[in-house]
This record gives structure tokens, sequence and C-alpha cells, in this order.
């Protein structure tokens, strides 16, 4: 019975740690595709979440200062994102990929300037688990909280806010407004691009913030790939949660959870490199049979003035 | 006094001048109706007035008081309001979330939504408009949608409500109400733009008429009582128009196309609820309804592009089966819904347009490889017998106005020799010039002996083509009657799944 | 618009502008990029200077810049048919990798087929292999609406996993302290056109598919209904063209180029199947493609100026310090700009903008004289 307690109790510490990135993440591209735009670039804003974190804590030496390099450089690449969309009307899955293109080949780039080397950074000051005192004393959710570091709360917090924000504010209505119809939006006078920027800046940040969780919390490093593709299965839970930061949590908690199998597999008899692809079949499936009645805004890559 | 005035009001577009020093002027409690054809520079005028376009040269002046209205807020913020031609319309919103958008009322950072259920819900008993505030806009009505933009205008306080082609989708019953609702505005002291093509119409609702043509100023100061239809008419096109010209059918010959039991199920709702009819040799069969009764399944059904779940369709007494393209070569010609995104390839040539479904026909192609010159041989004689007004094949077809775009439509069906023609609202969007045009051909086409089907959201078009006419309602059809057998008014109640009985029409009589 | 105005100048002058678009943005992804030497503290003029003669200063560098091209044209190729009919296929790089893999399979343990035929046979298949997986994201896209998008970059990593797993367990080479399969055999080797270099048959090959698709797209009733699936999907449908069919095929093929630039790895420079071995090319076809305006013949030139700006990079790798990864950069970027043909038009306009306003200046005053 121990070894099955055991199991479940690291199931659960690892659904969550693999989560919360997932979590951030499918929570920005919500934002995005709520305002219209299509969260095809969120990769690309992991990336350089995740590498331009390492940089600031790098050179800071603080953590802290890492994720708001992060957060800067993700809203950065949203931008370019947003431009190309916004202004210059490009199609989105070509600025969305272009994004990731670039970011893919902007990082390792400064990685060989910056420190020489090829694929991997130095290691740099990163986030520790917190300390929770007293609150480790509760039975079973005691330990699995002591597991956690601060942005897993700073994550709780943020979906809330989001969701509030999306849905009971007059600010969340027009955003969702301008997503679903952006010429009727502009008739009742609501500032069509400046809520889409918004939408897009929001999953860039985000999107850094998920990076910057990759490479200072669940690392300490940034490593060429470790993105591996969440940004595409961000971009897929969010729809799959119908494009609502709680649903995006469930379906972030869902995916996190095969994550998590990956690691009790590891090791076993089944190869790691198969194993590994569980994520990547599970995106697969639920992009295949589980999209039937979720629905994105009406008004996706349309813009208020045709 | 004058509610709004605006003076020398110039617009112009890359290539056009939509405006051309148009003064307008709109009194406190009226009815006015701006009137003028396709393009002729309404809906530019009126979106100068709602903040939405930026006049070149021109002042306003709102209440005595000169304004620049430099985007919509500012007209919504000044009292002018705008329930435009396509709804603008959130369909996944419920009624209130699309009233209150742009102008919430707040509790704190959150929208207050129990003052805002309250504000809507007295304004829907204002009217007796029986919707739910929180009923989802996609299932409501048509009409009913309409009403929620009326109440979106009333909402903001509008003193100006302006209305573009508010008639376009209704059927006489529901303008009949929505006269009701602009009558009952305009007690409560609202000004009123109905901005319309439609003569008749304007006849019957509007205080004063403008006219406006090729973006200038005809007449401002219109009454009426005394106008008739030919001097507006007139006034709208610049010329005599044969109206209403009507060409009967003079050898109607045997049963050339005939559906039998077609049943259509999409989503798990009958669409389609077994329908049959024929059409005969050098016949117009008309079908009438409003949009959303199963007229794009049946457009579907009969050009192969959809899969009925049942269904018996005869060509000159061979059964036809198959997709789209089996449709299309075995002689049923096809005038799509919507000739751009149905129609045409807009960003493709006019010449690679006028191949689009018949590319494979051995006269255009060898073995897969296409000839060149063949095509251009082709084309060219299309752009001369059908008029297509262009300087060469050779240009994309987005290049070209409506009119002419749907001739490129027309040219290409027309000119492969169909036994069938499946026409759907053939003249929407297009000019007069052009509408006039296509008609013609249309009754061409029909003496040559072939059988025609017209759908078409325009009754007039219906009543004065015809030579039959079905009404669909609900997947069904619920009337077959010869041209001048049934009024406008008949009609529209069939149409709404009424009956016409005495009673009714009494009632009708009454209203008029 | 107007009944009375046929013709919009505007839309007549948008179809001739894409060859320019295309120099713009490629013009403008090297300034950026030149900035970019810049800011990392290098000389831009010197370091394109070197990359210049390190790939197309010397025959040697030619060559080289022919063969870096070879991967990319057809990978171009891959991603620019599958645009014509607006399926962005992501999943090159997983083609690439199952091509790769089939062709070393049959070029290593099939030793029946002699002569030209071994080879001929492995490279096709690695190319029905690369189709296959094409074939499956359209199967998925057109029979449950799955974004191709997504299920490619998904497929890719499924497929590099797959493939590194065969090459480290399965069907690695015993002793080999790699990850990577048996080697070929020599009939399976594709043909070098110049030795001791990595230029092959497989640049011909290329070429030749290039030449064929473009005339076909051009000329023939297939490439037409692509054009029209490619220009407007609904218009294509109701006109009776077999959409599914085309979509299929069309990725088919797409799959298939990918699959021939992985047979072309493995059969033509490493003669095995080796963990890693396409570093990206998939991904790299997208910015080739762009620039060529999805132009099958446009991808053979817009091919052979990034192989060269990688061949000219390579040697410079060694002589200064600015790192290769300079040139995915540049790819990228031009991806961005050719994206964008209304910010190369506003940048055109306010380049010429100087120009115009004396133009307008002479105008007006004509108008007076007048």
């Amino acid at each position: 019975m121990g070894d099955w307690a055991n199991i479940l109790y690291v199931v659960v510490v690892s659904t969550i740690r693999m989560s919360v990135p997932m979590i951030l993440a499918s929570v920005g591209a919500a934002f995005s595709v709520r305002s219209g735009i299509m969260a095809l670039g969120c990769e690309g804003m992991m990336i350089a979440g995740a590498f331009f974190a390492v940089m600031g804590s790098f050179f800071t030496g603080s953590p802290w200062m890492g994720i708001l390099f992060g957060i800067v450089f993700g809203i950065i690449f949203s931008l370019l994102h947003g431009v190309l969309n916004i202004r210059y009307k490009v199609n989105q899955t070509l600025s969305g990929m272009s994004v990731n293109l670039l970011a893919a080949a902007v990082a390792p780039l400064i990685l060989q300037i910056v420190w020489k080397s090829k694929g991997i950074s130095p290691k740099v000051a990163s986030f520790k688990k917190l300390n929770i005192g007293i609150l480790e004393e509760i039975p079973i959710i005691g330990s699995i909280l002591a597991e956690q570091n601060i942005l897993f709360y700073i994550t709780l917090i943020l979906v809330v806010v989001g969701y509030y924000y999306m849905f009971k504010t007059p600010q969340g209505l027009r955003m969702r407004m301008v997503g679903e119809n952006p010429v009727a939006a502009n008739t009742v006078g609501i500032n069509v691009v400046g809520y889409k920027y918004l939408g897009v800046m929001l999953s860039g940040a985000f999107n850094g913030l998920a990076g910057a969780y990759l490479s200072l919390a669940q690392l300490d490093m940034y490593i060429d790939g470790m993105t591996a593709g969440r940004g595409y299965i961000a971009m897929v839970i969010s729809t799959f949660g119908k494009n609502s930061p709680v649903g995006a949590m469930l379906g972030s908690l869902f995916f996190g959870f095969f994550d998590a199998l990956q690691t009790i597999f590891q090791g076993g008899v089944i190869p790691s490199q198969i194993v590994r692809t569980l994520p990547y079949v599970l995106t697969m499936l639920v992009v295949v049979f589980g999209l039937k009645s979720a629905r994105n805004p009406a008004g996706m890559g349309k813009h208020h003035d045709e | 006094m004058d509610m709004l005035q605006m003076k020398n009001i110039s617009k112009s577009f890359p290539g056009t001048k939509a405006l051309d020093s148009v003064d307008f002027y709109l009194k406190e409690r009226e009815i006015l109706s701006l009137l003028g054809e396709n393009g002729a520079g309404k809906t530019t005028l009126m979106k100068v007035l709602y903040g939405m376009l930026h006049p070149d040269t021109g002042e306003i002046y709102y209440k005595g008081e000169q304004v620049h209205l430099k985007s919509p807020l500012d007209a919504i913020n000044k009292g002018i309001c705008m329930v435009h031609q396509h709804f603008m319309l959130v369909p996944a919103f419920t009624v209130m979330d699309n009233i209150i958008v742009g102008n919430e009322p707040k509790s704190g950072l959150f929208v207050d939504e129990k003052k805002a259920r309250e504000e809507v819900k007295a304004l829907i008993n204002r009217f007796n408009f029986n919707i739910n505030p929180d009923t989802r806009v996609e299932k409501l009505s048509v009409g009913e949608q309409q009403r929620v933009e009326i109440l979106k205008a009333l909402y903001r306080k509008a003193d100006v409500i302006i209305l573009d082609e508010p008639t376009a989708v209704l059927t006489p019953h529901e303008v009949d109400s929505l006269f009701v609702i602009l009558r009952k505005l305009k007690e409560e002291g609202k000004s009123i733009v109905i901005i319309t093509h439609k003569l008749r119409e304007t006849m019957a609702i509007a205080d004063r008429i403008n006219v406006l043509r090729d973006g200038k100023m005809i007449e401002t100061d219109i009454d009426p009582k005394k106008a008739t239809i030919h001097s507006l008419s007139e006034m709208m096109v610049g010329r005599q128009v044969a109206l209403g010209i009507k060409r009967p059918a003079k050898n109607i010959g045997d049963v050339a196309f005939k559906v039998e039991h077609l049943k259509v199920i999409e989503d798990g709702v009958a669409k389609i609820k077994g329908i049959d009819f024929s059409i005969r040799k050098g016949e117009i069969l008309g079908i009438a309804g409003i949009e959303g009764n199963g007229q794009t399944q049946l457009l579907e059904s009969l050009t192969g592009l959809n899969n009925p779940e049942s269904m018996k369709l005869t060509l000159k007494g061979k059964e036809i089966k198959g997709s789209a393209d089996v449709f299309l070569r075995s002689g049923i010609g096809h005038i799509p819904e919507d000739r751009l995104t149905m129609g045409l390839a807009t960003e493709m040539t006019i010449k690679d347009n006028l191949i689009l479904g018949y590319h494979k026909s051995p006269s255009l192609q060898r073995n897969g490889i296409l000839s060149k010159k063949k095509i251009r041989d082709y084309s060219n004689r299309c752009k001369e017998d059908f008029n297509i007004k262009t300087p060469t094949i050779d240009v994309k077809a987005k290049s070209l106005s409506g009119g002419n775009q749907q001739k490129i439509v027309i040219a290409r069906t027309f000119s492969h020799d169909p036994e069938v023609i499946i026409a759907a609202h053939p003249t929407r969007g297009v000019d007069v010039g052009a509408m006039e045009y296509i008609h013609s051909k249309l009754l061409d086409l029909r003496d040559e002996g072939k059988a025609v089907l017209l759908i078409s959201a325009d009754l007039d078009e219906v009543r004065s083509l015809s030579d039959r006419i079905l009404v669909l309602y609900e997947g069904r059809i619920v009337s077959e009657s010869m041209p001048g057998e049934l009024s406008e008014v008949q009609l529209g109640l069939l149409m709404t799944g009424n009956r016409i009985d005495e009673e009714v029409e009494d009632e009708i009589r009454e209203i008029d | 618009m107007k009944s009375g105005k046929l013709i919009n100048n505007k839309f007549l002058k948008s179809g001739s502008g894409s060859f320019t678009t295309s120099v713009v943005a490629f013009l403008l992804a090297i300034v950026v990029g030149g900035i970019l030497i810049e800011l990392a503290g290098f000389s831009s003029i010197a370091t394109y200077g070197a990359i210049f003669r390190g790939s197309l200063g010397s025959s040697r560098g030619l060559v080289l810049s022919l063969s870096q091209a070879t991967p990319l044209l057809l990978t171009g190729l891959s991603f620019a048919i599958a645009f014509r009919v607006r399926i962005i296929n992501t999943g090159a790089e997983g083609q690439v990798y199952i091509g790769a893999m089939a062709a070393a399979l049959v070029g290593a343990y099939v030793n029946f087929l002699p002569g030209i035929t071994h080879v001929a046979v492995a490279v096709l298949v690695g190319m029905i292999a690369g189709g296959l997986v094409g074939l499956f994201i359209g199967f998925l896209k057109i029979k449950f609406g799955a974004s191709e998008v997504i299920v490619g970059i998904m497929l890719n990593e499924i497929l590099i996993l797959i493939t590194a797993w065969l090459s480290t367990g399965p069907l690695m080479t015993p002793g080999s302290a790699t990850a990577q399969t048996n080697p070929i055999l020599e009939t399976a080797r594709l043909g070098r056109l110049v030795p001791r270099s990595q230029l092959t048959w497989a640049l011909v090959l290329a070429v030749i598919i290039a030449v064929y698709l473009e005339w076909m797209i051009r000329k023939t009733t297939l490439g037409y209904e692509i054009q029209v699936i490619g220009s407007n999907l609904k218009a294509a449908k109701t006109a009776g063209i077999n959409v599914p069919k085309i979509y299929l095929l069309t990725i088919f093929i797409s799959g298939a180029i990918a699959g021939l630039g992985g047979a072309a790895l493995s059969l033509g420079i490493h003669y095995r199947f080796i963990e890693g071995i396409s570093t990206g090319f998939g991904f790299a076809g997208i910015p080739v493609a762009a620039l060529a305006m999805y132009s099958p013949a446009g991808v053979v030139v817009s091919s052979f100026l990034f192989g060269a700006l990688r061949a000219g990079a390579m040697t410079l790798n060694r002589t200064t310090s600015i790192p290769i990864e300079f040139v995915s950069v540049v790819q990228a970027l031009v991806v961005v700009f050719v994206a964008a043909p209304m910010l190369i038009a506003s940048i055109k306009k306010n380049l010429m903008r100087p120009f115009r306003g004396i133009k307008n200046k002479r105008e007006s005053l004509k108008g007076g004289d007048a």
C-alpha cells in the first residue's frame, strides 16, 4: 500500500509541476484567441521567455529579474505577431509561424554570442521550493504544497484574475466582442485595435512567464528545444478549454497528468523515446476527436475595417 | 427645428467620387427616406454622419452646433446611432450583452449585471418586444435581431436613428411591424433616417424623401403624398426605367426537370421535408421564401453539393446522381447564391474565372493540359456576348464592379448550353443597368426553351420574372400559384407560415 | 464600390508587385541581419563580404552552396506545393526523418537489387514514406477537420522520437557508440556530381521536380484546380472540383518531396540513418517557399540564395566568430517580411516619398498652367 500511495504522490506532484507552464501558456493563448488572434505564436513567445529569463537571471543574479526579462521578451515577440496581424493583416498562420521561427533562431544565436556555447546555457539562479511553514503539517496536501515554488501560487492567482477579467468586467466583454465581431465592436465605439494588441500582449506575457517557469523553476538553465512544442499544445488546450482561463487550467491538468505518467514509465520496459511521444499523441487525439464541441470566436482573423 | 445639417459633404475613394458636395438635413420628429440605387452613396453619406468615414470636405451641424465626428463613439455620445444592413450583433452573446457592450453599467470593476438586466427589460417592455434578454442572439429570428439593433440605439439614448436598408431581410408582414415601431419612435421624439431603394415602402412610411444619385443629392424635399413611383424611379436612375415589365412565356413545353421526394437533414434537423416539383421547358419557376427556410439546402441538392436523405432528380428523362461535377456536366447550370464566396476566385483572372467548373470540357483542354488559345478565344467571346466591361480578360476578377462580376458567372453558365439553370439571387447587389441586362438574358434563355429555377430574396424579382411561383416555408412547399394570382401581402403571409383566409385579409386592409 | 468606375487601380497594381516584394524582403532581412551583426560587435560589411567570397567567390564555394541548397530546395518545394492549396505542411521535418529512415533501411537491408535500381527503389521508398505521412495529415484534416499545423508539429516530435528509438534500439549498428543504423550498400548511394563534395544527383532530381511542378500548376487542369482551391475553397467546391482528392494528392506530393529530402541525406551524405539527421531542414523550407512566393520555379532561386548564405556562413564560422545560427535568423526575418506585403508596400512608399513630393509639385504646377 505504501508503494501505491507513494506513486500517487509522485503523480500528483509531477502533474502539477508539468501543468503549471501549460496553464500559463494556455491562459495566454485564450486571451489571444478571445481577442480574435490565432495563438500560433505561443511556441516562439515561450522560447523567448525561457531564454531571456535565463539571461536576466544570469546578469542580475535574481530569478525575479529573470522572470521580468522573460515576460518582457515574451511581449516583444507577441508584438511581432500582433503588428503583422493587426497592422499588416498577414495570414495568421504565417505570422505565428514566423514568430516561432524567429525566436527559435534568435535564442541559439545570442546563446552562441554571449556564452560561446552551443545549445545550452550556464546554470543561473532559479526558484526553489517555497517554505510554507506550518501548512506543511496538513496531511497529504501539505506535502504536495511543500513541493511547489512561488510561481505555482502566482499561476493560481493569475487564473482567477484572468477569469474575472475575461467574463465579469466591461473590458473583458469588449475584448470578447472584438474577437467575435470586430466590425460590430467598431460600430459601438470599442477600440478594436487596442483590444487586439492587449489580447496578443497578454498572450506574450503569459507565455513568456511559462517559458521562464521552464527554465528557472523546472530547471535552472536554458536548453535549445526545451519548449518541445508546448506552445502548440497550449493552443490546443486553450481551444479544448473553450478559451476560458478556468477551462485552460483544467485542460492543462489533464495534459499534465499524461505528461507526468512519463516519469512513472521512465526506466521501465517501454523505451524512453516511445514514452516521450505520449503528450504529442494525446494532443493529436484531442485535435482529431476532442474539439467537436469547441468553438473559436467567429471573428478570428477578421479586421474591423474590411 | 433642424436636428442636424450636413453641408457640402464630399468624399472620394481611390478612383471614385462617392459623395459630391452633398447637402442634407433632418428635422426633429420626422421619418426621412434616403433613396438611391446601389452605389449611389447613401450608405457612404450615413457612415460620414456616424463617424465611420471622414469627409474630404464639408461641415456637420448637430442641434445647432458644428460637430466633428471622428469615430462612431463620437456619434453615439452625441445621440446618433445606426442600424446597419448586416446586423452588428454577436450571435454567441446574449441579447443583453449585445445591447450593453461598449456602454456597460458598472459596479466597481465589474459589469453591474443586475442593473443592466433591469434597464434592458424596461426598454423591451416599453416597446412590447417580447424578447428575453438572456437568450442568445443566434436563437432569434431576423426580425427579432433587428429589434435588438433598435434596442441598442435606444439604450444609447439615441435621438437620431439611421437604418440602412431595414426592410431588405424582412417579410411584408415584418415590414409592417417595423413601421409601427418606427412611428412609435417618432412619437417619442426621435428623428429617423431610412436608407433604401424600395419605392413603395418609402412612400408608405416617409414624411419626406431625399434622392441621391451618383454621389449627388438630386432632391431633398419630396413630399411622398405628391410623388409617384415613376417620378421617384426616374430621379433615382436618371432616365426612364421599364419597371416590372413582363414578358410572359410563349412556348412552355414538356417537363424538362423533375425533383421528387427531396429530403435534407442537416445536423439532425430536417431542413427540407419532402418536396416535389418540376419545371417545364421554356418556363421560369420562382421560389419565394424568407432566407433560412431551406433555400440553401434546396440549391445544394439541385447542384450536387450535398447528400440529400432522399431525392430523385430527372433531367429530360434521365436520372442524375453523383457529385457536383456530374450535375454540371449533365447540363445543370448554376448561378450560386453569393458570387464572391461561391461563384468566383477573385484573385484569379477573368479568363480563369470564365472556365471555372467547365475547365475539364473537351473544348478547353486535351489530356489534362489546358489549351491557351481556345481559352483565350472563348473568354473574349464571353466578354463580347455578355457585355463584360473590362479592358482585357487578363485582369483579376476582383477589379470588376459587382454587376460585371455577376456577368462573368452568368456568361460561363449560359455559354455552356445548360438544359436547366438554377439561379440564386442573380441580381443581388448589382446596379440597375446590370439588373436589367441579367433579367433580359434570363428571359432570353427561357424563350430558347430552357428551364429556369429562380430563387431570390427579392419578392419583386420573383413576381416579375416567374411563370409560376412556389412558396417555401420551413422546408415545405406551402403554395403554388400563377403570377398575379396572389398579392404581395398574400405571398408574404404564406412565407411566414400563415394561411390566407378572409379574416386576415380584412385585418391587412385595415392596417393599409 | 461605384458601378460607374470599372477598374480599381489599386488592385491592378498589386498583382505585379510580388517579385519586387520578394527582392525587397530579402534585402530587408539582409539589412536587419547586418544590424544584428553590428550589435553583436562585428563588422557587417566584412562579414557579408566573407560570406559572399565563401559561397559565390570560388568554384568550391559554389559547389558547397549548391549542396547546401539541395535539402532546402526539396523542403521548400514541399511547403510551397501544399501552400498552393493553403495547406500549411508543418510536418515536413518529420517527413524528412521518416524518408531518411525508410531509404536508409532499403539501402542497408535490400541486397538483391542490381545497380541503379537499388538506389532508385531506396529513393522511391523514402518518398513514399514521406508521402504517406503527408497523406495521414491530409486524411485527418479532411475526415475530422483537424488542424494540419498542429498535427504536423506533433507528428514531427513523434517521428523524430520513433526514428531515434529505432536507431538506438532495434536497428542500431551493433557495437556502435552513437545512434545510427547499419550503413547502406554501395549500390544504394546517390552519385556525386562533383567528387569529394556533398553535391549529389539529388539536386538534379529536385530541379526536375521543380520544373515539372511549375508547368503542372500553370498549364494543366490539375494545376488549375489547385489554384482555384488556393484562391477560393468554396468556389472550388461549388464548381464541382473534388477538393478532398486534390488535397490528398497535393499533401502526398508535398510529403513525398520532403521524404526525398530525407532520402538525399541518408543516401547521399551520411550513407545511413543517424539520430538528428536533419537540423531543421523541414522548417527551413518555410522561408525558402515564402521568399519564392510559393512558386516552384522561384523555390529553385530562393533555395540557392539561402544555400549560398549557409555555405558562406559555414566558412565564416571557422575564421570569425559570428555563429552560423545567424543564417537562421536571416531566414526567419525573410518570412516576416515576405508575409507582410503591406509592410513592404508601405516601406517602398516611404522610400519613394521624397521623390513623389517633387513629382506632385511638378504636376500641380502643370495643372496651374492649364
